[in-house]
């Protein structure tokens, strides 16, 4: 699933939803809430690597978002706006953080079903993406997770990070490399 | 596992959907509900058929009898302005500028009158957007000076740090180059920053 791409939805279209905000009903922007807060949650949380960390930057996301909707010149494209948004948040919740010690907490979904040995295995592996994930530069991780995860085109992460397109393969390259030592030494162990 | 499957391996737990607590649908709404609303887009029909902006396609004959109807309607023209006028018009002969100053009638002493103004020769409507009005196209518009180049406008506006851009023709964002630019736009669009401070000049 692209981030950057339009979602279909099931009830009224974002473009609809955005013009109804912006002609005063303000509880039509919960629908646009509903609909982007788990597939940009997945990016903040393991951006910033807890939950926390990444439900404030979710939230300061959207209300930033609300306030400069006027300014969303493609309704239609609100999505691809508001991560937009959300990378840049990241990145300065991402500079905060940094002062402390960076913590990485499972995801709740993967221990809610670590109760049989396949579970566990799967929920060891998960917690080793994660702790390596974790050891990478911010600037790495955040273009391995446009490129690999949102599967964002080299074109549309240089659009939505303000980063240049040879300087993004060579960060997602480097991602790469940290990323198979690391998991490498995961599966030795 | 080869490398790049192990990779991929990693992407696709990754990708895994991920739930967040729904309670942040209440926490951004509660927000939200304490701002200032958006005000009701303007009324559509003919009038916004009127208003759209929108590209013309123009062949290189039509191009050339346009320049020399403006080079006409110049020479006509300019020699019955006033020296104002002519000073403007002269202003709209150069790259378009603008200029923010702070004006010196200020109200009370928390909030001043500020004059935006932009030089735009062919513009049919500019306005003033920021966050002080929410962003809304419609809510400042800049009146056309006598030749209709320089634009301006005066808000009063409280003491603080306010970032805004100017918005040609209803389509096209321009940051303000007599100003600093905001920093950390994160929006995608340009804009400047003033600051509006206890100090009239």
């Amino acid at each position: 699933m692209r981030a950057a791409a339009p979602v279909v939805p099931a009830g009224p279209s974002d473009a609809d939803l955005v013009r109804r905000v912006l002609s005063g009903e303000v509880e039509a922007y919960a629908g646009l809430v509903a609909r982007y807060r788990d597939r940009f949650g997945r990016f903040a949380t393991q951006m910033l690597g807890n939950r926390e960390d990444a439900e404030e930057a979710l939230q300061d996301a959207f209300v930033r978002g609300y306030k400069a909707l006027a300014r969303c010149e493609e309704p239609d494209r609100f999505g691809s706006w508001l991560f937009r948004i959300l990378v840049n948040r990241c990145r300065t919740h991402g500079a905060k953080r940094a002062r402390r010690e960076r913590t990485i907490v499972l995801d709740e979904i993967a221990l809610q079903g670590a109760g049989v040995d396949g579970d566990v295995e799967a929920a060891a592996w998960r917690e080793a993406i994660e702790w390596a994930l974790a050891k990478l530069d911010d600037g790495q991780r955040e273009a391995f997770l446009l490129k690999y995860v949102e599967e964002l085109s080299y074109d549309e992460m240089a659009e939505m990070t303000g980063v240049g397109v040879s300087a993004l393969k060579m960060r997602v390259k480097r991602a790469c490399d940290r990323l198979r030592v690391m998991l490498r030494e995961v599966e030795r162990v | 596992m080869s490398d790049d499957e192990l990779i991929e391996r990693a992407a696709q737990e990754l990708r895994r959907p991920v739930r967040m607590d729904p309670a942040v649908d209440a926490r951004v709404m509660a927000t939200v509900h304490v701002l200032p609303r958006h005000r009701a887009e303007r009324a559509r029909g003919w009038w916004a058929w009127l208003t759209q902006a929108r590209t013309v396609r123009v062949s290189p004959l039509g191009a050339l009898a346009a320049a020399a109807a403006v080079l006409v309607a110049t020479v006509v023209i300019v020699p019955r302005l006033s020296p104002d006028a002519a000073s403007e018009q002269l202003a709209a002969t150069t790259d378009p500028v603008a200029l923010t100053q702070a004006a010196a009638a200020s109200s009370v002493d928390s909030a001043h009158v500020v004059q935006f103004v932009f030089v735009a020769p062919t513009a049919r409507s500019v306005s003033l957007v920021g966050d002080f009005n929410n962003w809304e196209m419609d809510a400042t518009p800049l009146e056309a000076g006598p030749a209709r180049s320089v634009w301006t406008v005066k808000l009063l506006l409280p003491n603080g740090r306010h970032r805004y851009a100017f918005v040609v023709d209803d389509s096209t964002w321009a940051a303000d180059p007599g100003a600093p630019p905001a920093a950390g736009d994160d929006f995608g669009m340009p804009s400047s920053v003033v600051t509006v401070t206890g100090s009239s000049s």
